[in-house]
């Protein structure tokens, strides 16, 4: 397999080395440690990147001469991380309580400073939430660095943000959002029933030589005569004709599309959208699934941990006999603080982000708050957590690979795989321990931070 | 005496028994043909596909709450409703049981008011409750399954939210007091104008049958709370204390013909017969401390006979703590995680043990509308009960065991709170004799002995060796 | 044996040593006084009290079945089994109900008037007896809830409030018929409370503590030397362990500093009262001191120490191996009648109920110099008897009847139920 990888290797390079060198050309990185996120660990890792891209990873793959080539045994590489749950750099604020149309990508800034910031603490891939209380709007996907806002963006929207808390308001926006979808569905029917009608009516005239009930002939003749005449609608028209829908090949039915305030809540009826729940206790969980009632809808959480939170009685349907399943039970992304809490009303450390993992859920971290300190002592934070638990590999994969799968762009970044885009970040040792640094970071195929010698 | 009593709780178990037997003996759990389940268990089917749900707490000793005593009974509950309580039940397989031996069983106690256990949460509960909080699990340690909240009723369903109010607005609250004459002449011509109307409307709607044309009588100016208590769709609440005030409002409710229920009712023992001829019901604080004014010849102030007396007087009397949330500041019991041991001081006033325990069980679950469904043990009632370690009015008994809805929500010895205060024994496992040690000899005379004498046997021998062990130290 | 009574059997099955210690009862009378079984003489007060049960709460915790106790002239002359009473006794029969010795409190507040003199911060001769009223209201419900002798003190708002005053809760009586002994001992208040508003300087614990080592330094050196000074006088006695004192204290922090400065510095006859919040943790070493504690008003911590656990604070005490233990209400934060529901919940909480009850009766008398008047049902002693329905901690027992120094202060059949 390695000479095959090599082969191809040697093969795309012939090709490339005969493009014009870009900006983008390839670049061989080999490094101490290549850790992936989604493949393990590979030692003595090699990896081509070429126009942004990783064209090429492997252990020890040989390296056509010439080609341009940064050597650093001593270094580790993970996966650029990904923030998947931030407003850093955005400096709006919410408003309407009930405003699933707000799109976060209306509201970005590509040269705020703490974007350009983050990518120094190893942030390539950023989830901008939208501000505000209740259910505030969409989010949007991005990369740091960039001259436009379409530069920036890599996915919109990506999910629908919803605040749940323990009150009637909560429930009430939730009933309201489908109650909107409703009444698309009914606009939706009625469009399609006007649509038969009209087909129908169109219908008749080719039909006519074929039909065989003189009845009904004479019935249509009338009909035509009635519109011709421009009377009403012909009462034949409302007939069935099945025979009519096989014979002739008729235009698509084209549904109307959802207005603004609809369109978040037929999207997640219809499963083209997520949604994102925040909750900060165990109850609000049981309320958002007694709020969302008999409606099938994909959603992630984002769990807001506080000193004394209590939502691990919500992680897994067993443990506390619950009357429904848990967080962990439905195998969906939860957003935490990498933070140790306690169990409410003592000063017993627990480490929920683990038992959130182990009960199945995928955790995504997120900086203790939405500024740069907590940004740059993220892989700290998360550090503490490992020393308290959590698998080193859990700890890689919430940083960068799930968070990505909850943005929906996993398939573009937060592992190190072949096709995907060239983040990376550069580390002098254990990104979980605390004496480590970065050393520099690439985002895109590009060195972004750290200064780098070939 | 004790021939006597014994008599009559056995042959109470027998009648009960002998009821549930018929049907248990013809035919094991097929609820298809149980007769009056039948039709609940096929309605429960049709609703949802949910499988049968079976629940026991096996040989405890059952209060019902109703007077009974079965002693060494068993609890059968079916989908969170009572299907059986008796003895030799069958149980199906795949019952989830707890093993009571030894222990009593209660119903689940009804605080007639709380502050906290369902959270933060003031209104409109089924979307604001916390069924986590530990507020909560301390009110289900305490025993309590069901309380009074807003002006009406929630279960405490711990991991639950959704189906915990029982019962919405029960209250329609009023004002009668002495330091707002007003009010009180208001409140009168508010019944009177209901009143008024009342006769109207039901004048109107005899005669509409023959009168078509007959106009509805004007509801114009007509107090909708008022008109609720006068019509019995919701029950007139008042907080008072004072002797002037408790008689006005026994006059007023015998003059309009409502019941009321008076919160505090400090002086109620002084005017008791009044209180009882109007048919109110009482929410007292059995310690209530009140010095008697002392411009009034008349008696006064508070007593700690008050519950007794308004018993006596025909007055159902609740029970609620001077504190009705939890207090773990240290000051101990004043609060309703103690609300046990406050009807402890009604008794201290000569309430009988059975009035008393229904102060915080039935007579609650009465005033706030849900007496069907909670408040004692019995077949078709909501399986909420409490297995507790001694007389539940003991100031040393703790709950071990709480169950709503046929569904154990607090075990004590899973809980941190008081599971290191006396752990309750492992289920008795055969005991390892090492080499040395002779064979136990007392143990089968020991099982002999009803499980109540027991226990406190055992609770004695345990406390007369660890003094001695103090001694010889 | 005591299963025969069966709905209150639990109530009185607790009473681990009632079955237990009756036969040795019967053989053995070991108090150190003899019996007086003489004839009553005309116009000498007396009575004889006959009872279902008698708890001596004496040195061999005697629970006696179907007793007598004779009382002459205040004093207990004979208490044990039921017998022939001798000539001249009025007789008090009580079948049913259970015969205690009056409830003792360390740490009381409802003697009446003001307690806390805001105006310096060490009060070394200052006197609760001032402000005492014999018989007032609160004095009288505490009667009747079976309390009969109380250490009534300044409060806690400056670091040494003065000296407290020992008097029983007689429900008729003038100062000189109440008061036990004056003053009683000292109050000292060494954390928290004093820290809030005390003078300029004792405004810190640091302050405060400095300050009190002075006082208690001059005193010293006046028992050395041999000198009295004037408004040291009574401080000095509290160095020479002829009155004790007693130690407002709290906190992990703060009780065991108490202990430090009157138990192990200056060696004085200390109780420390309180006891509260986290203070529990340090139970080993404090009873190591061996400091008497004085538990209470608060019997439970939960928010201190946020182990998770609702802890029983006598009980921690207890465990660590704590003799003497009180129990107290620092009335009037918990109402002075509810002594006896401290030994309950304290029970409830953990504590054995029994030691429960010699934590408000026989253990407080002990430690404040009072036991041999008070604190338990012995020859020679007060005749100082409440008789319940039954166990003295449960709150659904009566008290019927209480007797102080022999006079019948509370009946509840003549004078209706206070409590």
């Amino acid at each position: 397999m390695l000479r095959l990888q090599a082969s191809i290797l040697a093969a795309s390079l012939a090709a490339l080395v005969a493009t014009p060198a870009l900006a983008g050309g390839p670049l061989v990185i080999k490094v101490g440690r290549a850790e992936t996120a989604t493949k393990g660990v590979i030692e003595h890792a090699v990896i081509l990147v070429e126009d942004g891209k990783i064209v090429a990873i492997g252990e020890d793959l040989p390296v056509e001469r010439g080609l341009p080539v940064i050597d650093r045994p001593e270094w580790t590489v993970v996966p650029g991380l990904v923030s998947a749950y931030t407003r850093i750099g955005q400096d709006s604020e919410g408003g309407d309580d009930m405003s699933p149309d707000v799109r976060s990508r209306d509201e970005l800034w590509p040269k705020s400073p703490d974007l350009r910031k983050v990518v120094e603490y190893g942030v390539t891939t950023l989830g901008i939430y939208p501000a505000g209380n209740g259910i505030p709007g969409l989010g949007v996907a991005i990369r740091p660095l960039g001259d436009t806002v379409d530069e920036l963006v890599l996915k919109d929207p990506t999910y629908l943000k919803i605040v749940m808390r323990a009150d009637s308001a909560s429930k009430k926006r939730i009933k309201d959002g489908f109650k909107k979808a409703d009444e698309h569905a009914e606009k939706v029917k009625k469009a399609k029933e006007k649509w038969d009608k009209d087909q129908e009516k169109k219908a008749p005239k080719k039909e006519e030589p074929k039909k065989e009930e003189v009845k009904k002939d004479d019935e249509k003749k009338d009909a035509e005569k009635k519109m011709a005449q421009g009377g009403e609608e012909p009462e034949a028209a409302q007939e069935p004709k099945p025979d009519a829908k096989d014979k002739d090949k008729k235009p698509e039915f084209v549904p109307p599309a959802p207005d603004a305030k609809s369109r978040s809540f037929v999207e997640l009826r219809e499963k083209k959208l997520r949604a994102l729940v925040s909750i900060s206790g165990a109850a609000e969980y049981l309320h958002w699934l007694d709020a969302l009632g008999k409606e099938s809808i994909n959603f992630d959480m984002r769990i807001v941990l506080n000193q004394d939170s209590d939502v691990f009685y919500v992680f897994d349907k067993k443990t506390f006999d619950l009357d429904v399943d848990g967080i962990g039970d439905r195998k969906i992304h939860a957003v935490v603080e990498p933070l140790l809490t306690f169990t409410p009303n003592t000063r017993r450390v627990r480490n929920l982000p683990l038992e959130l993992s182990r009960a199945g859920a995928k955790v995504c971290f997120t900086p203790r708050s939405d500024d740069l300190p907590n940004y740059k002592a993220w892989l700290g934070h998360v550090g503490e957590l490992v020393g308290a638990g959590l698998a080193h590999d859990d700890a890689l994969r919430a940083l960068t690979i799930q968070p990505a799968e909850l943005l929906g762009v996993a398939d573009r970044v937060g592992s190190l795989e072949k096709g995907k885009d060239a983040n990376f970040v550069f580390l002098d040792g254990n990104p979980f321990e605390p004496a480590t640094r970065i050393q520099a970071v690439m985002l895109d195929g590009k060195f972004v931070y750290g200064e780098v010698d070939q | 005496m004790i021939g006597l009593e014994s008599m009559r709780r056995l042959a109470t178990g027998l009648a009960l028994c002998a009821i549930a037997l018929p049907a248990w003996s013809q035919d094991p759990p097929a609820p298809a043909e149980e007769g009056k389940d039948a039709g609940d268990a096929k309605k429960d089917d049709a609703k949802d596909d949910e499988p049968e749900r079976w629940f026991a707490i096996v040989g405890g000793d059952v209060h019902t709450g109703t007077g009974e005593v079965l002693r060494a009974a068993t609890l059968l509950a079916r989908n969170g409703k009572i299907h059986s309580i008796g003895y030799d039940l069958y149980i199906p397989p795949d019952t989830k049981t707890v093993d009571a031996k030894g222990y009593r069983v209660y119903p689940g106690l009804v605080a007639i008011s709380s502050q906290g256990l369902l959270g933060n949460a003031t209104s409109d509960f089924d979307d604001t409750m916390d069924p986590f909080n530990y507020r909560m699990i301390l009110g289900l340690a305490t025993g309590i399954t069901t309380t009074g909240a807003g002006s009406g009723a929630v279960k405490l369903k711990r991991f639950a939210v959704g189906g915990a109010v029982l019962n919405q607005k029960i209250f329609a609250t009023f004002s009668w007091s002495n330091s707002n004459p007003r009010g009180k002449g208001e409140l009168r011509e508010k019944m009177k104008a209901a009143a008024q109307y009342l006769r109207e409307y039901r004048e109107w709607q005899r005669k509409v049958k023959e009168e078509k044309e007959l106009p509805e009588p004007n509801k114009r100016g007509v107090d909708n709370s008022v008109l609720a208590v006068l019509q019995g769709e919701q029950t007139a609440k008042f907080v008072a204390n004072d002797r002037d005030e408790l008689l006005g409002i026994a006059r007023l409710a015998q003059e309009y013909n409502f019941r009321p229920v008076i919160e505090g009712c400090m002086e109620g023992w002084t005017v008791a017969d009044e209180l009882g001829r109007a048919g109110a019901r009482a929410i007292i604080t059995a310690r209530a401390r009140r010095p008697k004014d002392e411009r009034q010849v008349l008696a006064g102030g508070a007593s700690i006979e008050n519950a007794a007396m308004l018993h006596k007087a025909g007055v159902p009397v609740a029970i609620k703590p001077a504190n009705e949330g939890i207090d773990l500041s240290g000051l101990v019991g004043r609060d309703i995680m103690h609300l046990p041991l406050e009807v402890g001081f009604a008794i201290r006033g000569e309430l009988p043990d059975k009035a008393a325990l229904e102060s915080i069980t039935i007579v609650p679950a009465r005033i706030l509308g849900v007496s069907n469904r909670v408040g004692s043990l019995e077949v078709g009632k909501d399986c909420d009960a409490i297995v507790t370690d001694g007389d539940v009015l003991h100031y040393k008994t703790f709950v071990q065991w709480t169950v709503v809805d046929g569904k154990v929500v607090y075990d004590k010895e899973k809980e941190l709170y008081f599971a290191h205060i006396r752990p309750r024994p492992e289920a008795p496992a055969p005991k390892k004799i090492d080499a040395g040690e002779t064979p136990p000899k007392d143990e089968p005379a020991a099982e002999e002995k009803p499980a109540d004498e027991k226990k406190d046997g055992d609770e004695k021998k345990g406390e007369e060796k660890k003094d001695g062990e103090k001694k010889d130290g | 044996m005591v299963a025969i009574c069966t709905i209150p059997a639990v109530r009185a099955a607790f009473f681990a040593l009632a079955g237990a210690v009756v036969s040795c009862a019967l053989s053995s009378c070991a108090s150190s006084r003899s019996a007086d079984l003489s004839p009553l003489a005309p116009g000498q007060p007396g009575v004889a009290i006959r009872c279902g049960r008698v708890l001596t709460v004496d040195e061999d915790d005697r629970v006696i079945e179907r007793g007598l106790i004779l009382v002459r002239d205040g004093r207990i002359a004979y208490v044990g089994p039921d017998r022939a009473i001798p000539a001249g006794y009025p007789v008090a029969d009580f079948p049913d109900a259970w015969a205690a010795p009056g409830l003792v409190e360390l740490h009381s507040h409802i003697h009446g008037g003001d307690i806390n003199d805001m105006v310096l911060p060490v009060n070394a001769d200052l006197r609760a007896s001032s402000a005492l009223v014999p018989a007032n209201s609160a004095i009288k419900r505490a009667c009747a809830g079976g309390v009969t002798t109380l250490f009534g003190i300044p409060g806690s708002g400056t670091s040494m409030g003065g000296f407290g005053i020992v008097y029983k809760a007689k429900t008729h009586a003038t100062f000189e018929s109440c008061v036990v002994r004056n003053p009683g001992g000292l109050k000292v208040a060494q954390s928290y409370n004093p820290e809030r508003r005390a003078g300029d300087l004792g405004a810190t614990r640091a302050g405060l503590s400095w300050i009190l080592e002075q006082y208690n330094e001059d005193a010293r050196a006046a028992n050395r030397e041999g000198t009295s000074t004037v408004g040291l006088e009574n401080l000095q006695r509290v160095h020479s362990r002829e009155l004790p004192v007693l130690i407002h204290s709290a906190g992990s922090d703060g009780y065991p500093a108490a202990a430090r400065m009157w138990q192990v510095d200056n060696k004085t006859r200390a109780v420390l009262s309180h006891g509260c919040f986290d203070a529990h943790l340090t139970a080993p070493w404090l009873v190591g001191t061996g400091a008497a504690l004085n538990v209470g008003p608060r019997e439970i911590d939960f928010t201190t120490t946020r182990d998770g656990r609702i802890t029983g604070t006598a009980a921690r005490y207890l465990e660590a191996g704590a003799r003497d233990l009180s129990l107290n209400t620092d009335s009037p934060v918990v109402p002075q009648e509810e002594l006896f529901l401290q030994g309950a919940v304290a029970a409830r909480y953990g504590a054995d109920a029994y030691t429960m009850l010699r934590a408000v009766t026989i253990a407080p008398a002990r430690v404040f110099g009072l036991d041999d008047r008070v604190g338990s049902l012995e020859v020679g002693k007060d005749a100082d008897v409440v008789l319940r329905s039954g166990d003295p901690l449960d709150p659904r027992s009566r008290v019927e009847c209480v007797y102080i120094d022999g006079q019948v202060e509370y009946d509840r059949r003549q004078a209706g139920q206070w409590f």
